[in-house]
């Protein structure tokens, strides 16, 4: 009666097996550890949530308004002292080595209460993110190691990541795009490492990291076959700040120029470039996407996390005022049509963070975690005293050979369907909840009336942070398309991207 | 809006536009600054010299005699540039119309001899759900006509730089209006409340500690002065709604023909064009329901206030949308204060808010049709 004969190609159709059932497949490979730890992770994100964003979102919010160019050190200090900003290093590097997955959590659990905030930590992450996409392990060691001697001095060192120019924004994000694009950001290789000019803009914690990983052409023509990823301090030569942008909301997160003029970067500062890609399979523009690909992968997710985060902040501001709000000699909350509106904005909850569970799971088993959630090397990292790893494992990361390894594992095995599942889900999650953070918004002020639009009571504040996640990380647009691309345009032959 | 327009009317919109673009273009987002910066008393002032307020007074008020139409494409073409000024314009309206209705201002006149002055006087209002949920003041009655009144008033639309206010007050059964001098004893102005738009149209909270406040037509009829000057007020509130689309559309558009990603103008990725599109849809949309409505009104045609209120929440709504998509078009720019953009959705938010909870304005609308008002 059950046969399974012809199982695999009736499985391969659309919609695959494989991709609709991460998490499924998922569950039994993951380490049980990663559930306490997730536990923990939530706990701590609601104590700073109570003790430090609910009290502090509002007046952080007016302090910028009022002073466009204030920078919030006070609450980076404090994310630093509760280690949030090595929380998710791996202890290889320095870090607390929480599991990646349990950021997205975090972020939304903060972002409920304020995402300025929540970005304030996130992306950081997005920095790390990138520089561990490269996979060079030498270069990931010596800056995460940054970051943890930064918890341990009290002095936060974040890391942030630069790559949207004045005249390039969507087309960064897409390899199909940026061959076209009007890149300005030049990298020139003279001898012994590149020499930067160019300006990159809207740089999230801009002002607050001191480390930017950094994507430059050396060829302002031909950018997609000779991208540069390069880690650049706050204080080399060559560098500053140009200005913060002065934004509708998420006024507590700085979005910052910066300026590179004959910016000299060492070899040793170069995450990536194509004289590295030379010695792996695929071509240097394909490894290229791929590294963009699994960096996006992660970070469309936590974009995700961000958006459920603002859709719960808005649906929680709308009960609260339902509760305590008599309308037409009622309270809102027996209102049934009020009632049918909060299911809704439930609802959006719900789903947004579904989308982004769902692709961390597609993350754990074919992205940037895979290694890392694999059960003995997560067992063996988290009971294995720091001092043994400082002692005997961290020499290993500055061997060649070792991000040789890595770049073979994560570049050359990993396959075409895989990334395509990884990207499109994370697509999927980031343009689904960061519409449903903007809707929930927009819900709550339909619900709250007059009230809703003063910034005392919240959701206004919610509504214009949640603008934003539409627009980062990829437009909502450009991530449709990706969708598009990754998840149905690969079964239809005569689909074309970006050919319009 | 366009629509049917006489050429007299072309003329005064131009006027109206040549005002905002001179006024209020090139220091709209430092005027958007307000409480952090200063208020746009200048403007003001010119507003109030080319007679913006009272607008809809008759000339023995001192007042421009506007008629719906007129009112609809004065805030329509001002919203075009900024919204702020257009809300004072709207404000001050709502009040005086209330008063006005309710044949308030000669008793104003008996009690106060204060009317020659109205036409620059500037009055507030208080935005909030419904005036019929005010529980915040309590009235008592003092001499003829006047009132002793404690208590609050939450978000009083141009509170802090208003001559008077008109404020509803719970009494008996159901409530009443009255108006206060808001330089009076017993009143205390709270700082500026920080809002999602409309900056320079500012509110406060207001304390009342044994206020003098005169009874605006009859005791307890609040709810029936109110329903007087709905239909117009919705209309404005709608003609707002559209001018802030229409800005938003402009620069969309604008903005997409010269912006390339791809290798190309914007404009030319067919998912930007839909979108642009879909923004042409609910502008003109809004167009053509706003000039159906003013022509309605001004022919005095059986069901043009359900009309209205049909203008106001369709409007409210699309204005959210539309201009939500007007940022979109413009990217990472779109969220930056430097362009207009973000304002005109924050703009949008708060104009839609205006008239009370759309929710109820809704259910009110199908109760209404229901107890047998035409609807179409
Ligand atoms: C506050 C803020 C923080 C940011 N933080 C960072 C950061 O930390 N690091 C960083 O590198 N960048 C950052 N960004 C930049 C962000 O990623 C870009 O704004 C985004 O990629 C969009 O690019 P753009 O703004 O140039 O818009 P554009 O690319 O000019 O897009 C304009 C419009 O055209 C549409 N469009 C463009 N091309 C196409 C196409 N081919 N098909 C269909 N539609 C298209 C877009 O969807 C959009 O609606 C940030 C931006 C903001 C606003």
């Amino acid at each position: 009666m059950f046969s399974e004969d012809g199982n695999s190609e009736v499985l391969e159709r659309e919609p695959r097996f494989d991709d609709i059932t991460c998490s499924l497949r998922s569950v039994s490979k993951l380490p049980r550890g990663v559930f306490p730890e997730t536990r923990q992770v939530i706990a701590d994100a609601r104590r700073f949530n109570d003790e430090v964003v609910r009290p502090r979102a509002l007046e952080l919010d007016r302090m910028k308004h009022e002073d466009p160019d204030y920078l919030p050190w006070d609450l980076v200090e404090e994310a630093n002292r509760r280690g949030f900003y090595s929380m998710f290093i791996p202890k290889l590097f320095g870090g607390h080595g929480m599991n990646m997955p349990a950021l997205s959590y975090m972020l939304e659990e903060i972002g409920s209460g304020c995402s300025a905030i929540s970005n304030l930590v996130g992306v950081h992450y997005l920095g790390i993110a990138t520089l561990c996409g490269s996979w060079n392990t030498r270069l990931m060691n010596k800056i995460m190691r940054d970051v943890a001697a930064g918890e341990k001095s009290g002095k936060p060192c974040l890391v942030s990541l630069a790559i949207t120019e004045p005249g390039a924004g969507t087309d960064t994000e897409e390899l199909e795009l940026i061959s076209r694009a009007k890149v300005t950001c030049h990298a020139e290789k003279v001898p012994g490492g590149y020499r930067v000019n160019g300006r990159k803009i809207f740089i999230s914690n801009g002002h607050l990291s001191t480390w930017h990983i950094t994507i430059a052409y050396s060829d302002l023509d031909n950018p997609a076959e000779t991208t540069v990823m390069m880690a650049i301090k706050t204080d080399m030569d060559g560098f500053s700040f140009g200005r913060q942008e002065h934004k509708m909301g998420q006024k507590g997160c700085p979005a910052s120029e910066l300026i590179f003029e004959d910016c000299f970067v060492p070899d040793e500062l170069v995450c990536f470039d194509a004289e590295q890609a030379a010695r792996y399979a695929r071509p240097m523009a394909k490894i290229t996407m791929q590294v963009l690909d699994y960096v996006l992968s992660a970070s469309r997710a936590g974009v995700g996390a961000f958006g459920t985060g603002v859709a719960r902040g808005a649906y929680e501001e709308a009960l609260r005022f339902a509760r305590e709000t008599e309308v037409e000699g009622k309270l809102l909350i027996n209102h049934e049509w009020a009632q049918c509106v909060l299911a809704e904005m439930y609802k959006n909850v719900a789903l947004a963070r579904l989308s982004y569970i769902e692709t961390n799971y597609a993350n754990g088993m074919y992205g940037l975690f895979k290694v890392l959630n694999y059960k003995p090397i997560f067992y063996f990292m988290k009971y294995l005293p720091q001092s043994l790893v400082d002692a005997f494992l961290e020499p290993l990361v500055d061997l060649d050979f070792v991000t040789w390894l890595f770049r073979k594992i994560y570049f050359d095995w990993q396959k075409d369907a895989e990334y395509e599942r990884t990207s499109g889900w994370a697509s999927l999650s980031k343009f689904s909840a960061t519409d449903a953070g903007e809707r929930n918004s927009e819900l709550a002020l339909e619900l709250m009336g007059g009230a809703g639009v003063r910034t005392d009571q919240v959701a206004e504040k919610h509504l214009r942070d949640s603008k934003l996640l539409q627009i980062y990380e990829g437009t909502n647009q450009l991530n449709r398309l990706n969708l598009f691309k990754c998840m149905i345009g690969r079964s239809a032959p005569e689909a074309k991207v970006f050919e319009d | 809006m366009k629509c049917g327009m006489d050429p007299e009317l072309a003329m005064f919109e131009q006027t109206v536009l040549d005002f905002a673009s001179k006024e209020l273009l090139d220091s709209r987002q430092e005027n958007d600054r307000f409480p952090f910066g200063p208020l746009f008393t200048d403007v003001l002032a010119k507003a109030r010299a080319v007679g913006f307020f009272s607008v809809t007074m008759p000339e023995e008020l001192d007042g421009s005699e506007m008629g719906t139409t007129e009112l609809c494409l004065l805030l329509e073409s001002l919203s075009r540039v900024d919204a702020s000024l257009a809300g004072v314009v709207f404000t001050d309206t709502l009040a005086k119309e209330i008063v006005y209705r309710a044949r308030g201002f000669l008793r104003l006149k008996e009690l106060t001899g204060k009317v020659s002055e109205l036409g620059g006087s500037l009055f507030a209002f208080p935005s909030q759900s419904d005036p019929a949920d005010c529980v915040g003041i309590t009235a008592e009655p003092a001499a003829e006509g006047s009132y002793v009144l404690s208590g609050k008033a939450d978000y009083v639309v141009l509170g802090g730089i208003a001559d008077s206010a008109v404020l509803p007050v719970r009494t008996g059964d159901g409530f009443s209006f009255f108006t206060v001098d808001l330089a009076g004893a017993g009143i205390g102005i709270g700082e500026p409340v920080q809002s999602l738009g409309l900056h320079a149209c500012p509110a406060v909270d207001i304390t009342l500690d044994g206020a003098s406040g005169l009874l605006v037509g009859d005791e307890g009829q609040g709810a029936e002065h109110l329903r007087r000057v709905e239909g117009r007020m919705n209309a404005a509130c709608a003609a707002m709604s559209l001018g802030v689309m229409k800005g938003s559309f402009e620069e969309a558009v604008a903005y997409a023909k010269e912006r390339q990603q791809g290798g190309r103008e914007i404009v030319n990725w067919s998912e930007v064009r839909r979108m642009l599109a879909r923004m042409a849809v609910k502008m003109k949309a809004a167009d053509m329901i706003v000039a159906e409505l003013c022509r309605s009104a001004e022919g005095n045609e059986p069901g043009w206030e359900m009309g209205s209120r049909v203008a106001a929440l369709f409007a409210g709504e699309a204005s959210v949308e539309l201009t939500r998509d007007g940022i979109q078009v413009l990217g990472g720019n779109g969220y930056m204060e430097d362009y207009g953009q973000e304002k005109r959705f924050r703009d949008a938010g708060q104009i839609r808010s205006l008239m009370g909870l759309a929710p109820i304005r809704e259910l009110k609308l199908m109760e209404s049709y229901l107890a047998g008002e035409p609807l179409y």
